[in-house]
């Protein structure tokens, strides 16, 4: 069986700055996958690449066997994407969002006004349907962009920080949808930097650090013994314990 | 003292800092600050050699003429940070207040991170020609260096004291929307003189010169000029009036100061109304599937984002101006002074089709990521220009009425609106191809002067530049018969249209859907 995405060598520079070199990703189908890192690992940089979203300066990305570059109508139906900063169409309501991105991918009118109601209905946006995306709080964008992305049904979905500033209601709503959604045999790749969500919801876990994967498999294989977080600081190799310098800092004796 | 002194050094810093921090690792930005620097350079000299030529005007005509070159002055202070650049960072009083500083550290602070840069340089200069153009003897020398810091002063004050109480204002959503709006007003009120003038309401400049000098005599910036004229103990009077406007500005602005630190930053809180789309929609009378989609998310778009409206409504102002001020120059003319607007307006119109995709910024992702063919990106094309043209014919019909009725014959108009239409239809067939060679980002921030992201100005420029060239050229086949009198020829000028623009969408749909990922970057760079 092919994997839901593999890439071979994937590599981008940014002037000076080499921002993801080489990167060998592999992700089993029907997973439900966190990427972790540090800031400037090169997380957004690499989902940005697998999605068709930022060209690659070099190397090899397949999703369910089919070249991203090479074959984007077979991959273009079977992914579906959440990118980072989620800028959306601020200027539609939630509902005309989700008519329009159902409408661009050619699913008929009537089949999306039933799936967007269906996804507005089990995200708890239908109170907010008809305000403008501009008005909606971060959870709401949230909902609503997981809401635009799983609406032609993919296969794989790739979320650039879903639950960041997200609160813990939207959270486990998100949380619930997306179980769901892998217990069907479809691949969830997160990226995240909250170990203890990426411990107790995937399965599979990728590490990544300065531009590398540093770790990948199943999560207990990358764990050991250890929580994940303590997993993560040593592959990482923790900067600086906080215990050097500072004499000043603290309430006086 | 020394503390309020060394603050003050501190922001001149912060502001240089900011400044150097941008130019950071860009050489477009870095040409763009040098061509900035050369253009200051050259506005502080031009400023000053024309301020001193009015020297050799008659005494009565260079005193009024300084007075209301010093109340312009003033008046681009308050408008042009407003207007076309926001706020910049130094500017910003909610961005310190977190620090431990006094209102008088700050205000001193601000003023002196304000004076610090090219620009207010330049225009410090430019003043000190007015002590030229005025100034009998010594005396007028000795009381011409300090009038013209004070006019400085002015400026600096007035400029900060409506920044700072608009701020909370410009700071939300709905304020910007505003200032949009209020920004075509501007360019209105600027355009009105012109208007008047070529009307020939007032045609003595003399006397408009005469009468502004007279209503400006008693304005802070004319008690300047006219000290610098006066000398003596008049002179002196005058200019302490001017201090004294100065202080009670500056005072208003620490109240003002003190008061915007304090509230809330009304971008966070949501208040206000809330708006929600209408239930009743466009999408009924559309066909299904993708292009309907388009369209009826431009027709949304054309309505509530702001940036939209205002390239509709400028365009329309534009052309009524043009209109009636080509009528008031000869009286009567013939059919090329209806075309000339018709045109114009076309043109204006379709320019917005010429980074089609900038509107959407960040979020055209969601088309890039569904985009699988060439095809779809032609598809997504043809449904901008579809909704354009549902907005633009009907528009384009009432423009070339209006200028065949100034011009003195209805029946104008049915040669104008063909010719009109078959333009807006090249200006798209053009657009398209631009909209994916030299895409752009829109400023987040709306400004009705500049409309590209930094460091993108000038490919903005460049390239409506290029669509408007092009666009004539290729209008020149339908519009140069009907000028040498074969008026049924503007029967050809529809389809002729209607050809350029498939033809280009065509084009543009090849380049458009190799270049998404690159295409996405351009429109999308932070503003």
């Amino acid at each position: 069986m092919t994997d839901a995405v593999r890439t071979q060598g994937l590599y981008k520079r940014f002037g000076h700055q080499t921002a993801v070199g080489g990167v060998d990703l592999v992700v089993p189908r029907g997973s439900f996958t966190g990427l972790v890192g540090p800031n400037g690992a090169g997380k957004t940089t690499t989902l940005s690449m697998i999605t068709g979203l930022l060209r690659p300066d070099g190397g090899r990305i397949e999703i369910d066997g089919h070249d991203v570059w090479a074959d984007p109508v077979s991959v273009k139906a079977r992914i579906g994407v959440l990118p980072e900063g989620l800028r959306l169409f601020e200027r539609l309501s939630g509902r005309e969002l989700l008519m329009y991105g159902g409408q661009l991918r050619g699913i008929p009118i009537d089949e999306v006004g039933r799936r967007a109601d269906e996804l507005l209905r089990v995200m708890d946006l239908v109170e907010a349907q008809d305000k403008l995306v501009v008005d909606y709080s971060t959870g709401m964008r949230k909902k609503i962009g997981l809401a635009a992305a799983l609406l032609h049904n993919p296969g794989v979905l790739f979320l650039d920080e879903p639950f960041e500033g997200v609160d813990p209601v939207s959270a486990n709503t998100l949380i619930e949808v997306l179980r769901r959604y892998t217990a069907s045999g479809s691949t969830v790749v997160f990226s995240s930097h909250v170990m203890d969500l990426v411990e107790r919801l995937c399965d599979w876990v990728s590490v990544m650090n300065r531009g590398l994967v540093v770790a990948q498999g199943p999560l207990d294989d990358v764990r050991r013994g250890r929580t994940l977080n303590e997993a993560f600081l040593d592959l990482v190799g923790a900067r600086g314990n906080g215990e050097e310098g500072l004499s000043w800092l603290g309430s006086p004796a | 003292m020394a503390r309020v002194a060394g603050m003050t050094l501190l922001f001149v810093r912060l502001k240089l800092s900011l400044v150097r921090g941008g130019l950071r690792d860009d050489a477009g930005k870095q040409a763009g600050f040098v061509f900035s620097l050369a253009a200051a350079l050259l506005a502080a000299v031009a400023g000053f050699a024309l301020l001193s030529l009015i020297r050799l005007a008659p005494s009565g005509v260079a005193l009024d003429l300084v007075t209301v070159a010093f109340a312009v002055f003033a008046v681009g202070w308050i408008v042009v940070p407003l207007t076309a650049f926001g706020l910049d960072e130094t500017l910003d009083p909610a961005r310190l207040a977190v620090f431990p500083l006094t209102t008088r550290q700050l205000a001193t602070g601000m003023l002196a991170a304000s004076a610090t840069g090219a620009w207010p340089v330049a225009s410090l200069a430019a003043l000190f020609g007015g002590v030229v153009a005025l100034s009998h003897g010594p005396g007028g020398v000795l009381l011409g260096v300090p009038a013209v810091v004070l006019q400085f002063a002015f400026c600096l004050t007035a400029s900060r004291l409506v920044t700072t109480a608009l701020s909370g204002v410009l700071r939300t959503r709905r304020g910007r929307d505003l200032l949009a709006v209020a920004a075509i007003f501007v360019v209105l009120l600027v355009q009105l003189p012109n208007l008047l003038v070529n009307r020939g309401l007032s045609g003595d400049p003399t006397r408009i010169l005469a009468s502004a000098g007279d209503v400006l005599r008693w304005t802070p910036p004319g008690l300047a000029a006219h000290a610098i004229a006066d000398g003596g103990l008049i002179g002196v009077a005058e200019l302490i009036v001017v201090a004294m406007a100065v202080v009670v500005l500056a005072w208003l602005w620490i109240v003002a100061l003190r008061h915007a630190l304090v509230r809330p930053d009304a971008s966070t809180g949501s208040g206000g109304s809330v708006r929600r789309s209408g239930r009743v929609s466009i999408g009924r009378f559309l066909p299904d599937g993708m292009l309907g989609a388009v369209v009826a998310k431009e027709l949304k778009y054309a309505g509530r984002e702001p940036r939209g409206r205002v390239n509709w409504i400028v365009a329309l102002f534009v052309t009524v101006i043009v209109t009636l001020s080509l009528h008031g120059q000869d009286g009567g003319a013939g059919l090329g002074s209806v075309l000339g607007p018709a045109c114009l307006a076309a043109v204006m119109i379709g320019l917005q089709a010429g980074n089609s995709f900038g509107i959407d910024g960040g979020s055209l992702w969601m088309n890039a990521v569904a985009f699988s063919t060439p095809r779809d990106v032609r598809t997504d094309l043809a449904g901008r220009h579809l909704a354009m043209a549902v907005i633009g014919v009907p528009l384009l019909a009432l423009v070339s009425l209006f200028a065949a009725l100034v011009a003195g014959d209805a029946v104008w108009a049915l040669a104008a609106a063909p010719i009109a239409w078959g333009v807006l239809g090249v200006a798209m067939g053009v657009g398209a191809i631009t909209s994916v060679t030299a895409p752009y980002t829109y400023p987040a921030r709306l400004n009705a002067f500049s409309g590209a992201a930094p460091g993108q100005g000038g490919q903005a420029f460049a390239a409506s530049f290029a669509t408007m060239l092009v666009t004539g050229v290729l209008t020149l086949p339908v519009v140069l018969p009907v000028l040498f009198g074969l008026t049924w020829w503007a029967v050809l000028a529809v389809p002729y249209g209607v050809g350029v623009a498939w033809a280009g969408r065509r084009i543009a749909s090849g380049i458009g859907f190799a270049r998404l990922p690159e295409l996405l970057a351009a429109v999308s760079r932070p503003t």
